[in-house]
């Protein structure tokens, strides 16, 4: 278990590690850059700007300068975000994506299961359709169009919740986490029914069956494990993607998570804020998927480490 | 049991009515929308717009604006300009503190402009005081020819007096000396802490109408009343919130729903809906943010004249602007005008016609310059990609292609590579605009001087020696006749197609008292009440 997980952390360390020099050399390649401005200063005071960032330097030399100062912790300067370092604005802006998508991804999980158990074990019933119901809607229609529907309803005519911003404490929640959440519910809900319904068709359960074991235990004990294990297998990445930030629900919701910070970053050609967030994504998505195979592996012996 | 079931659905009730009844609403904060989020706090560096409402309420420089952006005494109660109007000499009020106690000193405000024009801090402002006007050694500090602070002609000679030299009479300068250009300097907390004396609440020094309380990036700024501002007995809002609206939508939600107070923007799909929906709350009126199209001069046949002139005559403004792009845009035909009405600027033939007039010369001058329906030009517009644009280029192609047969594609790219793309030759037509940096022609005139700007690729000494003839006035009303004479010449040319002066668009709640039309942008919170 140790070697594995030593093993897949070296791979991540080396994945993030090209990450960084892909997006590194690849970002330089977009048109305009990072002080590109309607034609205004004098290129001497322009020269002066870019040099202050090293900007002037060649790109190799920025990339030896960018590569100490992760070695340091250091993400460098923001250009977009001129009174702020890298370090600050992640700081700033990954507890809201954390705080949004850990409830999202807790309310995606449990919603999700229990409509798609409820949905397996009657099928055609009307807990069924209604799962199915809700996974088309949340599939099907896209959070820009749900998200402002949900806040002209419970904001703007009812009142009960705010529009957007980050000033309400969990009232603030809700709403971004229901419309980001309403999504996975879909997806887990579909997963855990067809799986559940695979699964109750195995050998093994027909032996629990046919033992005499109430319907409950055998689902619970027998097979629900077997039935999880796609869903699992999602929620690992999933789990990643929601927790670094949802860039359309920040957007949407005007909150202040990093998803935002990286588009406007992107757009604004700041090089060390779009590297810094690739980074924090990347270690994420690794970490994250560590886990799903750790889980896997103790729920499922087949696929169980060596070591 | 049935009992036991109410007492539970009542309870529920109870905890959800607790849950979501709306916490009191602040009223003694005025809430305001920004737009994106500011890209800097340090209000020798900021360069946006609308993070400059939020230094104004911060800083105040030696003028200020009124809230219908009359010039008015700022932290200087008065001022002389000599003779020959180079010199301004400028007076403080007595008594004049930081928000922290501290005096407020004369130096304050020159060592602001020297931190500005300081290579070090990176500030692309600079350009205010060597271009827009030009300040006695402004240009070579700048460009670091000289780091002797002694070489600018801009002193304290005592704690209640500045002197600013220029190199040549500019009565525009007065303009640029409120705080966007010329917030003062608060030595000791910059050199100790850096950019968080701009950002951390406990560490900001500043000198304007409020101090900042509260920053949270791509959240908001709090600001609170400052007791130490001068005129702090007429300030009436206790608190002012400036939120990160990025996204247009949201914005008029939330001021729907009643958390801002005054929007940064309203959506143009929204715009003649919302009319009829809250009436008196449409607030819309001119900018300083010009429209043009400029032709590329150094690609054929692009340096035809008579054709720049049919591209631009065979654009139908009014259909245009009212019809398709429907933001509430200004036509316009001019480029200096339109922004100070004591400026009549030149005669401009087109303005006088009629379209039908406009529309047959251009199909002659197209002839001439010698395209037809068998050999219709081509060309290529660089926008960028957002929808406003798109939709005015597309509108502009559609005129071309009706009136004279033309072939135009639209080439929308992120804003970005399309300010990269103006120095390609990719381009036939350029998507362009400028905001000036002050309610008058000189800001936009002197922009397209061929010796000051390079880009345009156009060869004009005349223009040169008009401009400089105008910048040798001191005497206003003179100087706006020789600017108009300068601008015939330009105009002449059509080096561009003027299209339109683009508006400012704000929902304003009706509670909100003294939020008026400022061409030049200026809204201080301290000249606004909430009823």
């Amino acid at each position: 278990m140790i070697p594995f997980v030593a093993k897949r952390l070296w791979n991540g360390f080396l994945t993030l590690a090209a990450l960084a020099t892909l997006t590194f050399f690849v970002m330089r390649l977009a048109p305009g850059g990072p002080f590109s401005r309607n034609r205004k200063i004098s290129p001497e005071v322009q020269a002066n700007i870019e040099a202050a960032f090293h900007l002037d330097e060649p790109v190799y030399q920025q990339f030896a300068r960018y590569i100490w100062g992760i070695l340091r912790g250091d993400l460098g300067p923001s250009t977009r975000f001129r009174d702020y370092s890298v370090n600050d604005l992640i700081a700033a802006g990954l507890p809201t994506s954390l705080t949004i998508g850990f409830w999202a991804i807790l309310v995606a999980a449990l919603v999700g299961i229990a409509l798609g158990l409820a949905g397996a074990l009657r099928r055609n019933g009307w807990t069924d359709y209604a799962a199915g119901a809700v996974g088309v809607i949340g599939i099907a229609i896209p959070i820009f169009i749900i998200g402002p529907l949900m806040q002209a309803y419970f904001s703007v005519y009812l009142g009960w919740l705010p529009v957007g911003g980050w000033n309400d404490g969990w009232r603030s929640l809700i709403l971004p986490v229901l419309v980001l959440a309403l999504p996975n519910i879909a997806y887990i809900s579909r997963l855990t029914r067809s799986s559940t319904i695979e699964v109750l068709r195995e050998n093994h359960v027909r032996t629990a069956r046919a033992k005499g074991i109430g319907p409950a235990r055998v689902l619970l004990g027998h097979a629900m494990t077997g039935a999880l294990l796609p869903v699992i297998a999602y929620l690992g990445p999933a789990s990643a993607a929601l927790i670094t930030g949802s860039i359309l629900i920040e957007t949407v919701f005007a909150l202040p998570g990093i998803g935002r910070f990286f588009v406007d970053a992107a757009l604004n050609r700041d090089y060390p804020l779009v590297m810094g967030i690739t980074l924090v994504y990347g270690g994420f998505l690794i970490i994250f998927n560590i886990m799903t195979d750790l889980v896997r592996g103790w729920l499922d012996p087949r696929i169980r480490h060596e070591g | 049991m049935k009992m036991h079931l109410r007492t539970t659905t009542a309870g529920l009730a109870l905890l959800a009515l607790v849950a979501f009844a709306l916490p009191a609403r602040a009223d003694d904060t005025l809430d305001r929308g920004v737009g994106s989020e500011w890209s800097s706090l340090d209000p020798h560096v900021n360069f946006d717009a609308a993070a400059a409402w939020i230094l104004a309420d911060a800083y105040e420089g030696l003028v200020n604006f009124d809230s219908k952006g009359a010039l008015i005494p700022g932290a200087a109660e008065s001022w002389d300009m000599s003779e020959d109007g180079k010199t301004y000499t400028f007076h403080l009020r007595a008594g004049l503190k930081w928000s922290n106690g501290d005096p407020l000193v004369a130096q304050d405000f020159v060592n602001g402009m020297l931190r500005t024009l300081n290579p070090e801090t990176a500030s692309e402002k600079g350009y205010y005081f060597y271009s827009s006007v030009q300040v006695k050694g402004a240009a070579g500090l700048a460009n670091g020819e000289t780091t002797d602070v002694s070489t600018l002609g801009v002193t304290a000679p005592d704690e209640r007096t500045v002197v600013i030299e220029m190199v040549a009479p500019a009565p525009h300068m007065l303009q640029l000396m409120s705080s966007f250009q010329m917030a003062p300097l608060h030595g000791p907390s910059v050199a100790a802490h850096g950019s968080a004396a701009f950002i951390d609440p406990a560490l900001v020094v500043s000198n304007g109408a409020y101090v900042i309380r509260e920053v949270v990036p791509q959240s908001h700024v709090l600001l609170e009343k400052n007791a130490n501002y001068w005129d702090a007995a007429k300030v009436s809002i206790p608190f002012v919130k400036y939120h990160v609206t990025e996204d247009v939508n949201t914005e008029l939600l939330r001021y729907k729903a009643g958390e801002i107070d005054v929007t940064y923007d309203i959506p143009l799909a929204q715009m003649e809906s919302l009319k009829t929906e809250m009436p008196g709350e449409v607030l819309t009126f001119p900018s300083t943010y010009l429209i043009y199209y400029s032709f590329n001069l150094s690609l054929p046949p692009f340096d035809n004249v008579d054709l720049r002139r049919a591209l631009s005559l065979a654009i139908d403004r009014e259909v245009l602007e009212g019809k398709i792009v429907k933001g509430g845009a200004i036509p316009t035909y001019s480029y200096g005008g339109g922004f100070d009405p004591a400026y009549l600027g030149p005669q401009i033939v087109e303005a006088s016609m009629t379209q039908a007039e406009r529309e047959a010369l251009a199909r002659e001058l197209y002839a001439k310059a010698g395209f037809g329906p068998d050999n219709p030009l081509k060309l290529s517009v660089a926008s960028t990609v957002a929808e406003i644009n798109v939709k005015r280029a597309n509108g502009i192609a559609l005129m071309w292609k009706k009136v004279l047969g033309v072939e135009t594609e639209v080439n929308a790219q992120e804003r970005k590579a399309w300010l990269d793309l103006f120095y390609t030759d990719d381009w036939g037509v350029f998507a362009d605009n400028l905001v000036g940096d002050f309610a008058g022609p000189e800001t936009f005139l002197s922009y397209m001087r061929p010796s000051a700007e390079p880009g345009y690729d156009w060869v004009k000494p005349e223009y040169d020696t008009a401009m400089d003839v105008a910048a040798a006035i001191p005497d206003l009303p003179k100087r706006y006749e020789a600017l108009a004479a300068a601008e015939k010449i330009l105009l002449d040319d059509y080096i561009f197609a003027p299209i339109a002066i683009e508006p400012y668009r704000h929902l304003v709640k009706p509670n909100v008292k003294g939020f008026e039309p400022s061409v030049a942008g200026y809204h201080n919170s301290q000249f606004i009440t909430l009823e």
